[in-house]
C-alpha cells in the first residue's frame, strides 16, 4: 500500500451524541430532583408512603443489579440479605438489643449484611451464573427459619417493631420536633422521605462509580468472558464474591429502609417472592443499569399499592373478600408485571433504561469498515503516531517479575 | 523519552510441556525457549498444540506435566491473573473483547496496573480519579498505536472484525507486558491490515523490547516477522530453529504436505486416505512461504 495517502479516512472523533441530548441530560436529572424534593409538600402520606418503598426498594435493586448486571451472577437471596438489614438495623437500634444511636445501628446493619454476604463468599466466588441462584435460593429458608426461631432478636413469627430513625435529636420517624415547612406539617412520612431519597442519592451515585470505574470494568470482563477477565490480572473469584458482599450491603440499606417505613416487621415479608421482585425490578429496568434498577423498582413497588388504592375503579379487580371477588389487587399487579417481564424481554431487552437509551447507532467515523475492504487497513503509517514510552510502572509493581 | 528501554524481559523457557485431555494428548513433551526480546513463531498444521500451549503459557490450562518458567517464576502453579501480573499478555484466536468501549476494553488491561477497589471508586476518590485519568492517557497512547485512536469512545460492538482484533492487541499492550503472546493476530485480515499488523509487532517489540509468542498460519507473516520458529505436530515439537532452517526442514514439510506416495511404505493414491492432518487445510496455506 504505498497510494496511502488518497484513502487516509480516519477523521477525528466528532462528537457522537447530538449536544442538545447531552446538554439536556442535567436538566431532566435536575428538575426531576427538585420535583422529588418537593413532593412531600403537595402529596399525601398514602402517596409519600408508597414512595418510600419504591426507594428502599430502588436501592436493593442497584445492589442486585450490580451482581446481576454487572457481574453477570444471579441472586435468589436477596431477601435474605434485606432481611440482615432491616432486622439488623431494628435490633441494634432497639429494645431488645444494644440500644445503639440509630445512624450507627444503620451502619452497622449495612456492614452486618455485608458480613453476611461475605460469609457466602466460599460459595459466591466459585459458583457462576444461575448455578448461584439455585445456591442463593436456600439463604431465604434458613434466613427465614431463623427469623422464625430467634425469637429475642427478630421477635419470631409476630415480629418486632422496629426503633425510629432519630439524627441529631431530630426524629425521622416521629413528631418530635414540630416542623411545619410552608405549612405544610412534615409527620413521619415527610421526614422519611428526605432520609430515602437521601440514601438513594448515596447508593445510586456510588453505584454508578463502581460500574463506571475499575471494579465495574472487571465484573463485566468477569460477566462478558472469564477467561478473558483473568488473562487481563482480574482475580475473577474474589470479583464475584466482592460484588456479592457489595450487593448485599445495598440489600441491608434497602433493608433497614424498609423495616422504618413499615415500623414493624414480620418473618413472611422476606420470603421467596421478595427475591423475585427484586429480579423482576431489574429484569423490566434493564440489566447493569443504575437508572434502571430505580425505574424498574418503582414499578414493581408502587404497582400493587396503587392498585390497591383504585381497585374499586378497576374492572376483575377487587378488594379480597368483596362481593364476586375475581382477583386481588396484589395478584393482579403480580400479573400486570410477569406480563410487562415478558414485554421487556420480547420487544426490549435492555429494559426501561434501554428504551430510554435507544437513540441512532452511533457513526463510525471511518466509511468502510469491513475487514475485506482494502479502505480499512490505509491508516497512517506507523511512524506518524506517538512512540510509546517505555513504562512508566510503579517499581513495585514489576518488582516481583524481575530476576 | 524512549531513551530508556526497559530492561530485557526474562527468557520463557517450556521444558517437557504435557497436556492431556481425556485420553488425547494435545501436547507431549514439548519444550522451547522464547529468547528476551525475540519474536517466537509457533506454526503447525491445526489441531497441532498451539492454542493450547497458549492456553498453559497464560495459566488458563494446567498441564499434566513439564514446566513454563519465565525468569525464576514458574508459570504452570499459577492463577492466570498471577501470571499477568508478572507481565504476561495474551490475544485471542476468537476475539473476547467485553462490553463497553474501545476505552472500556483497554482500561481492562491496565486493571493489575491500579489499584482503586470498590470504596474508592464509589466514592471517587481523588487518588482513584487521578489513577483513571493517567491510565487512561496511556491506554489512548496504545490505541494510537494500534491505530483505534479514532474509535477509542467506539463502543467496540460496533467495530469490525480487524477494528476487534486491534482492540485485543491494544489491551493486551496496556498490561505493559513483558511477554507478549499473539494468537493468529492476523487471521481474516487483507493484505493491508496485516501488514499494519505486522508494523505493530515489530514496533512494540523494538520499543518496549518485550518478547513475542506468535501463533499464525500466515507463513509470509512469520517468515518476515519470526526470529525464531517451534513447529508442532500432533502435540509435539516436530521442528524447531530460524525460519529459514525450518523452511526447509524435511519433517515440516511432510506435516504440511504430506509424505511423498513413492516414499510411504503403504503407499495410498486416494487423497482422501493421508492421515487427516497431513493434508493442509485451506486456512494453513493462505499464504504460502
Amino acid at each position: 500500500m504505498s497510494d496511502r495517502t488518497p484513502l487516509t479516512p480516519r477523521t477525528p472523533p466528532t462528537p457522537r451524541t447530538p449536544l442538545t441530548s447531552r446538554a439536556r441530560r442535567p436538566l431532566l436529572a435536575t428538575a426531576g430532583v427538585l420535583l422529588l424534593c418537593a413532593l412531600p409538600l403537595y402529596a399525601e402520606a398514602y402517596w409519600l408512603q408508597i414512595g418510600l418503598f419504591a426507594m428502599a426498594a430502588a436501592i436493593g435493586a442497584i445492589g442486585l443489579n450490580l451482581l446481576s448486571g454487572g457481574a453477570g451472577q444471579l441472586s435468589l437471596g436477596h431477601a435474605f440479605f434485606l432481611a440482615v438489614g432491616a432486622y439488623g438495623y431494628a435490633w441494634l437500634a432497639g429494645e431488645p438489643g444494644p440500644g445503639l444511636p440509630a445512624p450507627l445501628a444503620l451502619v452497622l446493619a449495612v456492614c452486618l449484611a455485608g458480613v453476611a454476604g461475605g460469609l457466602f463468599s466460599p460459595v459466591s466466588g466459585r459458583v457462576r451464573g444461575i448455578y448461584l441462584g439455585v445456591a442463593t435460593l436456600a439463604l431465604v429458608f434458613i434466613g427465614h427459619h431463623v427469623m422464625l426461631n430467634a425469637e429475642s432478636v427478630t421477635g419470631g413469627y409476630n415480629g418486632r417493631a422496629v426503633a425510629p430513625f432519630e439524627l441529631f435529636g431530630f426524629s425521622f420517624t416521629g413528631q418530635d420536633p414540630e416542623l411545619l415547612v410552608l405549612g405544610v406539617p412534615f409527620g413521619a412520612e415527610e421526614r422519611l422521605w428526605y432520609l430515602g431519597l437521601t440514601l438513594l442519592a448515596v447508593a445510586w451515585f456510588t453505584a454508578r462509580n463502581i460500574l463506571r470505574g475499575r471494579p465495574g470494568r472487571a465484573m463485566a470482563a468477569v460477566r462478558d468472558s472469564e477467561v478473558a477477565a483473568s488473562v487481563m490480572g482480574v482475580p475473577v473469584a474474589r470479583y464475584r464474591s466482592a460484588a456479592f458482599v457489595v450487593s448485599s450491603m445495598y440489600a441491608g440499606l434497602s433493608g433497614a429502609l424498609i423495616a422504618l417505613a413499615f415500623r414493624r416487621i414480620v418473618p413472611d415479608y422476606f420470603g421467596l417472592v421478595l427475591s423475585i421482585d427484586y429480579l423482576a425490578m431489574i429484569v423490566i429496568g434493564g440489566l447493569g443499569s443504575v437508572g434502571g434498577a430505580v425505574a424498574g423498582a418503582a414499578f414493581v413497588t408502587a404497582l400493587p399499592l396503587v392498585m390497591a388504592r383504585y381497585a374499586d375503579a378497576l374492572p376483575i379487580v377487587d378488594e379480597p373478600g368483596g362481593p364476586g371477588h375475581v382477583v386481588g389487587p396484589t395478584e393482579a399487579a403480580r400479573y400486570l408485571y410477569g406480563a410487562a417481564i415478558i414485554v421487556v424481554l420480547r420487544y426490549a431487552p435492555g429494559g426501561l433504561a434501554g428504551l430510554l437509551r435507544r437513540r441512532p447507532a452511533r457513526a463510525r467515523p471511518e466509511p468502510s469498515p469491513t475487514g475485506t475492504d482494502p479502505a480499512a487497513g490505509a491508516a497512517p503509517p506507523l511512524g506518524t503516531g506517538p512512540h510509546v514510552t517505555p513504562l512508566p510502572v510503579p517499581s513495585a509493581q514489576r518488582k516481583e517479575s524481575r530476576p | 523519552m524512549s531513551a530508556t528501554v526497559p530492561p530485557p524481559p526474562p527468557p520463557l523457557t517450556v521444558t517437557d510441556l504435557t497436556v492431556r485431555f481425556a485420553g488425547l494428548v494435545a501436547l507431549d513433551a514439548v519444550g522451547f525457549t522464547v529468547r528476551p526480546g525475540t519474536v517466537h513463531a509457533l506454526i503447525g498444521p491445526n489441531g497441532a498444540g498451539k492454542s493450547t500451549c497458549f492456553n498453559v503459557l497464560s495459566g488458563v490450562c494446567r498441564p499434566a506435566s513439564g514446566s513454563v518458567r519465565l525468569g525464576e517464576h514458574e508459570l504452570t502453579r499459577l492463577a492466570p491473573h498471577r501470571i499477568a501480573g508478572l507481565g504476561v499478555a495474551r490475544t485471542f484466536q476468537n476475539i473476547v473483547t467485553t462490553a463497553g468501549t474501545v476505552a472500556d476494553n483497554l482500561m481492562l488491561g491496565r486493571h493489575g496496573l491500579t489499584k482503586a477497589g470498590f470504596a474508592s471508586a464509589a466514592l471517587r476518590l481523588p487518588h482513584a480519579v487521578r489513577e483513571q485519568r493517567t491510565h487512561l492517557r496511556r491506554a489512548r497512547e496504545f490505541a494510537e498505536l494500534t491505530g483505534l485512536g479514532a474509535l477509542f469512545d467506539t463502543p467496540v460492538g460496533l467495530l469490525s472484525y480487524g477494528d476487534r482484533k486491534r482492540v485485543e492487541l491494544a489491551r493486551a499492550l496496556c498490561l505493559e507486558p513483558r511477554v507478549l503472546l499473539l494468537d493468529e493476530p492476523v487471521a481474516g485480515m487483507n493484505g493491508a491490515e496485516r501488514d499494519r499488523m505486522a508494523e505493530v509487532v515489530r514496533t512494540v517489540r523494538a520499543e518496549l523490547g518485550l518478547s513475542v509468542v506468535l501463533v499464525e498460519h500466515d507463513m509470509g507473516l512469520v517468515m518476515r516477522l519470526a526470529d525464531e520458529v517451534t513447529v508442532l505436530d500432533f502435540g509435539r515439537r516436530i521442528a524447531g530453529g530460524t525460519p529459514e532452517q525450518v523452511r526447509n526442514d524435511p519433517a515440516v514439510l511432510r506435516a504440511y504436505l504430506g509424505t511423498p506416495a513413492t516414499a510411504d511404505p503403504k503407499p495410498s493414491t486416494a487423497p482422501d486416505a493421508t492421515p487427516p492432518h497431513a493434508a493442509p487445510s485451506g486456512a494453513d496455506q493462505e499464504s504460502p512461504a
